[in-house]
Formats: structure tokens, C-alpha cells, sequence
């Protein structure tokens, strides 16, 4: 118990907890700015899968892992335009065709992968990202490494909070993005166009996703294998649920699921005979906790998931 | 006017399989194949040999059984993301019984096995079902996660308390499903399955019962002011289609595995809400989509040893179909493109008369 109970062992899991849920908090916010204008995209997954195997092959040939991560970004835009296509234009079902990415957008990164490393390679490796440590701030004792002693993509990820949270209550942009999700006939007749403020949810929602991915493969392990995402995508879109569609709460529900990861990998190392499985399951079973008992009826967006059509009045 | 409606939804499967075929070709010629080489291979490991052809059915078994799992709890309004899971937790059930020394043995233990098995997969599609009813909560991320669970349960069992020997597996099953013929490893699985799905057929399109369920699934609202006990059928449907694809588990465990190990049942989930949604929820639909995909998968095999593509261009083919045939059948059903369908099937009518 004592190997539990030092400020060694806390400080570790606590770094590691922001690490484990910066992926998560971009997604879920990918996510958030998807749902908010009226869209659910359940094919989180697959765009984190195909963000991450285009990062990494980035980052491979270029050497360089934030051209990976931008890279991820882009292949996350470039698959979430099929869903938007579908679902925008032709009206198709959001969650049926949410599961059709997360079939398509993993076989196409292993294809990929596979097509450029050949079938029987051994695992090839990226460079990945330095943290950043943030002068002075960092020096704090205890916290400072906690909190400003990481890659840029974790402040990058923290900072969208606040960024969000402005542009959602306080900026008419964000008004009117909102609007396309609660009540888009009476967004259109004033003068706001729905189809283009979902496409640019689109947008938004396979960028944050891709980079989510590609975080995985730039930053966390430098490695690219199929299944790497292991459903994070569906952790994040319970972590939107669970943060009730609000930039702060998705945070929160970002941090503690972060959490559960990070504390299962850190009893994995200290308890090497227990069967890993057991402690693996410690995130989806919190996940599924935390909803069972927080988990709010109803408070999403009022058109989120419908489709709309222009003609139809 | 019906009939033509009905030839453009049957057209629809038809067509975006062979634009996935033909999309899955470019993506072989990309990468310097030869497509027309690669799909020989593709039907040779099919259909090549009495035995390919077996293996075909062998692979189709488990399919058949996560659609047909699918599409009864879609049917009802509620998605089912977790037949991998419930398929793993009825093969858990089934393993922990057929594995272990107990008194049973021939007949009577698969009997006891399969029931065990379709018990514990309904239970564990129970899960999702009473969280939704109960607290309101998205059953597509309840089951989803509850995939994940099963599938480390699973890992836990085989490689610590069932484990046998030093790989990491189960012990074999003590009992198997009697094979189909001499050679091929086809089982009786496949008529099981091939049954099941005729009488799931009947009970939602001939059956009071059914035509609730359905009612469910088309208008929830409605349902209820009929005085439907709507969260009853739902919580219903989630426990059957749990059933289903536990049934799957164990029939795979006695038919063709024969013991849990790494990687079993992996992907049958989502395969299987792939091909009932291609076979739009009709469960003979999903008998010949669920063979299809089967004979892509064991050809995709003899594909990657004679010509040496990945077997991912197949998973890639099988994602497109459903790509396609959702986005085909939303185009169908656009207001648009309606008035076109119904201007079309009105001057064909009128030529007729």
C-alpha cells in the first residue's frame, strides 16, 4: 500500500490523467461543436483511427510530428465530409451512418498502413513529441509538473475549453450555430444558412477528431496498429453526455474518465500478477458508472439527430 | 406502385455492392495490383474447392446470427451495438459449462450449453436495455462499452482461471455440433441459424406480437397513445436480440472454435448491424448479405496469400457496401427525389393501363 501512498506515485497519476484525457477532451468537444449544431456523428472512432494512421505516416516520412498532427487533423476533415454529404445533404440517419464511418475509416488506415509498410513488417516507429515545459510556471513544486509540463497539444486541448465555452454563450457566431441545432427553420428565416453551419460542424468536429487520433500516434506511443483508438471515440461521446453539452462539464467528464485510465495503467505496473485484463476494464466500467448514476435524460440540443430539409416546410 | 418501390429498395443492395466491388478494384490498381487477378483468387478461396465452400458456411454461421441480432432489436427502435459482446458473454457461459468437469456429456451438454449461452447473452443485452428505459440513457454507448467489458472478461477467463496449458486459451469443449459432411468443418450451426432466421421472419410479419414490436419501431408516440407497452417491448427486443447473438457465441465455441483464445469473435458485432442494415432489417435479407460477406472474408484470405493484398482492401469493400447503401436508400427517400419516384411509378402505371 505504501508504494500507493507517496507523492511520487500521485504525481505520476495526475500527470498521466492529463495526458490519458487530452485525446478524450478534444474528441468529446469535436463532438460537442457537431451536436450543437443539431448532428450526432457517432463515427468518432473512425476518424480518430484514420487521423491517427495519417499522422503517423506524416510524422514517419517527414520526421516531423506536428506536421503529423496537422496532417491527422486534415484525413479527420477529409472522412467526417462523407458523413456530412450523407447526412447534410441526402438526410441519411446520423447514427447509422456514424457506424458506417467507424467501418470504413479503420479499414481504410490499415489498408493504408499495409499498402505502405507491407503485409508482414515489423512495427515501424515515429518520432514523437517533446513536452514543452512552460518557464517558470513549471518550476512550481509538485503541480508545475502536473500541469505545464507537456506537448503542445495538451495546452492546445485545454485552451479550447474556454474558447468554446466563449464562442457558445457569448459571441453571436456561436448564438447562431446553436440555433441550426435547437430550431433550424427558425435559424433559416432569419437569415442564417443551416446547411453551411453544419457543414462547418463538420468541419470543426473531423478536425478536433482527427488530431484527437493522431495525438494517439505523435504524442502518447510512436506506433501506428490497427484497433489503437480502442474506443476512446465512444468514451468521448459519453463524456458529452455525461458533461451535459457544456464545454466546462465535457471537461470535467474528459478529466475523470482520463482518469480511470491513467489509474488502471499505474496499477497494471505495481500489480504485474493480477491478469491486466481486470484493471482494463476500469475505464468502460466507469464510463458506464458515471452515466448510469449522472447520466441526465434529455438535455441535448433539441434537433440534434434529425435530418433537414430546405423544401420541407 | 408498391412493387416499384419494392424493386428500388431491392436495387439498392445490388447496387452499391457492385460500386463497392468496383470502387475496391481502383483501390487494387492504385496500389499496382491487378484486380481482375486479385477477385479470381477472391472466388477461388470461396467457392475453389468442397472445402472452401464449407468454410464459406462456417463463416457465415456467426454472421447470420449477429445480424439477425441487430436487426430485431432495430426493428424495435432500439440499436444494438453489442452483439460482439453479447456473443462473447454467451461463448463465456458456454465455455465455463463445456470446458470444466461436470456430469454431461454428448447431446445433453450442448443442449445445456447453447441454452446457458443464449441466457447469458440475453442478460448481457438486458444491460442497455433497462439503463435505457430506466434512466433514459443511449443504449448504443451503454452496449458499446459493455463490448469492451466482455470481450476483457473473456481475456481474464482464458488467460488465468480456465486457461490450459501455456498458451493463453481454454481447454477444448467436451462436446462439439455434428459436422454437415465429410471433410469441410460446416456444422450444424448453419441450419440452426438458417431456421432461426425463418422464424424470426414469421413472428415480426405474421405474428400480433410482432407487428407491436414494429409499431415501436416506426412510431414510438403512436404506439404508445395505441396503448402499446412500449418500454416493455423495447426492454423485450434488447433482451431477444441479446439472446440471438449469445446463441451465436456458443454455437461458434461448439462448432467451429472449440475454444475460447484471443481474437474470438472479433468483429461479429458490428459486421452484423452492417448486414442487417444492408438487407434492410429483413432477416432472409440477412441469410444471403451475411453469405456474402462470408465469401468475402474467406476469400479475402486466398486473396493476400496468391497476390499479396492486404486483406484490409476487403474490410474496406464490406464498409462501402454499407456507405453506399445507406446514403442510397437516404436518397430514395428525399423529398425530391420521392416526387421524382412517384411521378415515375405514376406514368408507368398509367402506360400500363
Amino acid at each position: 500500500m505504501e508504494n500507493i501512498m507517496n507523492l511520487p506515485f500521485l504525481q505520476e497519476l495526475l500527470l498521466s490523467t492529463m495526458r490519458m484525457a487530452t485525446p478524450l477532451l478534444i474528441v468529446a468537444l469535436a463532438e460537442l461543436y457537431s451536436e450543437k449544431a443539431g448532428l450526432v456523428n457517432i463515427g468518432l472512432d473512425g476518424m480518430m483511427a484514420f487521423g491517427a494512421l495519417v499522422g503517423f505516416l506524416t510524422s514517419y516520412i517527414t520526421g516531423n510530428p506536428y506536421l503529423g498532427i496537422l496532417a491527422g487533423g486534415l484525413g479527420g476533415i477529409m472522412v467526417n465530409m462523407i458523413y456530412a454529404v450523407a447526412t447534410i445533404q441526402l438526410g441519411a440517419q446520423q447514427i447509422v451512418f456514424g457506424m458506417a464511418i467507424n467501418l470504413f475509416a479503420p479499414a481504410l488506415a490499415s489498408f493504408i498502413y499495409k499498402a505502405y509498410f507491407g503485409i508482414s513488417s515489423t512495427l515501424a516507429q515515429a518520432t514523437l513529441m517533446e513536452p514543452m515545459a512552460i518557464p517558470l510556471l513549471s518550476e512550481i513544486p509538485f503541480i508545475g509538473k502536473i500541469l505545464f509540463h507537456h506537448t503542445i497539444i495538451v495546452y492546445i486541448a485545454y485552451l479550447l475549453v474556454p474558447i468554446s465555452y466563449i464562442f457558445f454563450e457569448k459571441t453571436k457566431a456561436g448564438l447562431n450555430f446553436k440555433a441550426v441545432g435547437e430550431f433550424p427553420k427558425a435559424a433559416e428565416s432569419l437569415g442564417i444558412n443551416v446547411y453551411r453551419q453544419k457543414y462547418l460542424a463538420c468541419i470543426i468536429c473531423g478536425l478536433l477528431a482527427g488530431i484527437g487520433g493522431a495525438y494517439l500516434t505523435t504524442a502518447y506511443v510512436s506506433t501506428y496498429s490497427d484497433g489503437i483508438v480502442s474506443g476512446r471515440g465512444f468514451i468521448a461521446l459519453s463524456a458529452v453526455v455525461f458533461g451535459r453539452w457544456m464545454p466546462t462539464g465535457v471537461l470535467f467528464a474528459a478529466l475523470l474518465f482520463g482518469f480511470a485510465d491513467s489509474i488502471q495503467l499505474r496499477l497494471q505496473i505495481i500489480n504485474p500478477e493480477t491478469p491486466y485484463q481486470l484493471l482494463a476494464m476500469i475505464p468502460y466500467l466507469s464510463t458506464l458508472f458515471a452515466l448510469a448514476f449522472f447520466g441526465i435524460k434529455k438535455s441535448g440540443p433539441k434537433a440534434n439527430g434529425q435530418p433537414y430539409f430546405k423544401e420541407e416546410r | 406502385m408498391n412493387f416499384k418501390n419494392n424493386l428500388i429498395k431491392a436495387l439498392i443492395p445490388i447496387i452499391s455492392i457492385l460500386l463497392a466491388l468496383l470502387t475496391g478494384a481502383l483501390l487494387i490498381t492504385i496500389i499496382g495490383g491487378n484486380p481482375v487477378e486479385a477477385y479470381e483468387y477472391l472466388l477461388r478461396g470461396a467457392f475453389g474447392s468442397k472445402n472452401n465452400i464449407g468454410e464459406t458456411f462456417v463463416k457465415a454461421t456467426p454472421l447470420i446470427f449477429t445480424s439477425l441480432a441487430a436487426a430485431f432489436a432495430y426493428k424495435c427502435g432500439v440499436f444494438n451495438l453489442g452483439g460482439q459482446g453479447q456473443f462473447v458473454m454467451g461463448a463465456v457461459a458456454s465455455a465455463l459449462i463445456a470446458t470444466t468437469n461436470n456430469s454431461l456429456e454428448g447431446l445433453p451438454l450442448i443442449i445445456v450449453s447453447l441454452t446457458a449461452g443464449t441466457i447469458a447473452g440475453g442478460l448481457w443485452g438486458m444491460i442497455p436495455g433497462i439503463l435505457k428505459i430506466t434512466r433514459g440513457l443511449n443504449e448504443l454507448i451503454v452496449s458499446i462499452m459493455l463490448n469492451y467489458v466482455a470481450i476483457l472478461f473473456m481475456g481474464y477467463l482464458y488467460t488465468a482461471p480456465l486457461r490450459n496449458g501455456s498458451v493463453p486459451q481454454t481447454a477444448a469443449v467436451r462436446a462439439n455440433l455434428s459436422r454437415l459432411m465429410d471433410g469441410p468443418r460446416t456444422h450444424t450451426g448453419i441450419i440452426i441459424a438458417v431456421v432461426l432466421a425463418f422464424g424470426i421472419h414469421y413472428f415480426m410479419f405474421h405474428t400480433a406480437a410482432g407487428f407491436k414490436l414494429r409499431a415501436v419501431g416506426m412510431n414510438q408516440i403512436a404506439s404508445f397513445y395505441n396503448g402499446f407497452p412500449v418500454k416493455r417491448l423495447m426492454l423485450i427486443s434488447f433482451i431477444v436480440s441479446g439472446a440471438i447473438a449469445g446463441l451465436g457465441g456458443s454455437i461458434e465455441l461448439h462448432g467451429t472454435q472449440n475454444r475460447l483464445m484471443s481474437g474470438f469473435g472479433d468483429g461479429y458485432g458490428f459486421d452484423g448491424v452492417a448486414i442487417a442494415l444492408i438487407a434492410q432489417l429483413n432477416p432472409i435479407g440477412s441469410l444471403i448479405v451475411a453469405y456474402l460477406f462470408a465469401v468475402l472474408r474467406t476469400g479475402a484470405t486466398t486473396m493476400q496469400v496468391g497476390t499479396g493484398l492486404p486483406t484490409a482492401v476487403i474490410d474496406i469493400i464490406q464498409a462501402l457496401i454499407i456507405v453506399f447503401a445507406v446514403a442510397g436508400s437516404a436518397l430514395t427517400n428525399m423529398p425530391k427525389i420521392k416526387q421524382v419516384i412517384l411521378k415515375f411509378s405514376l406514368a408507368s402505371k398509367k402506360e400500363e393501363d
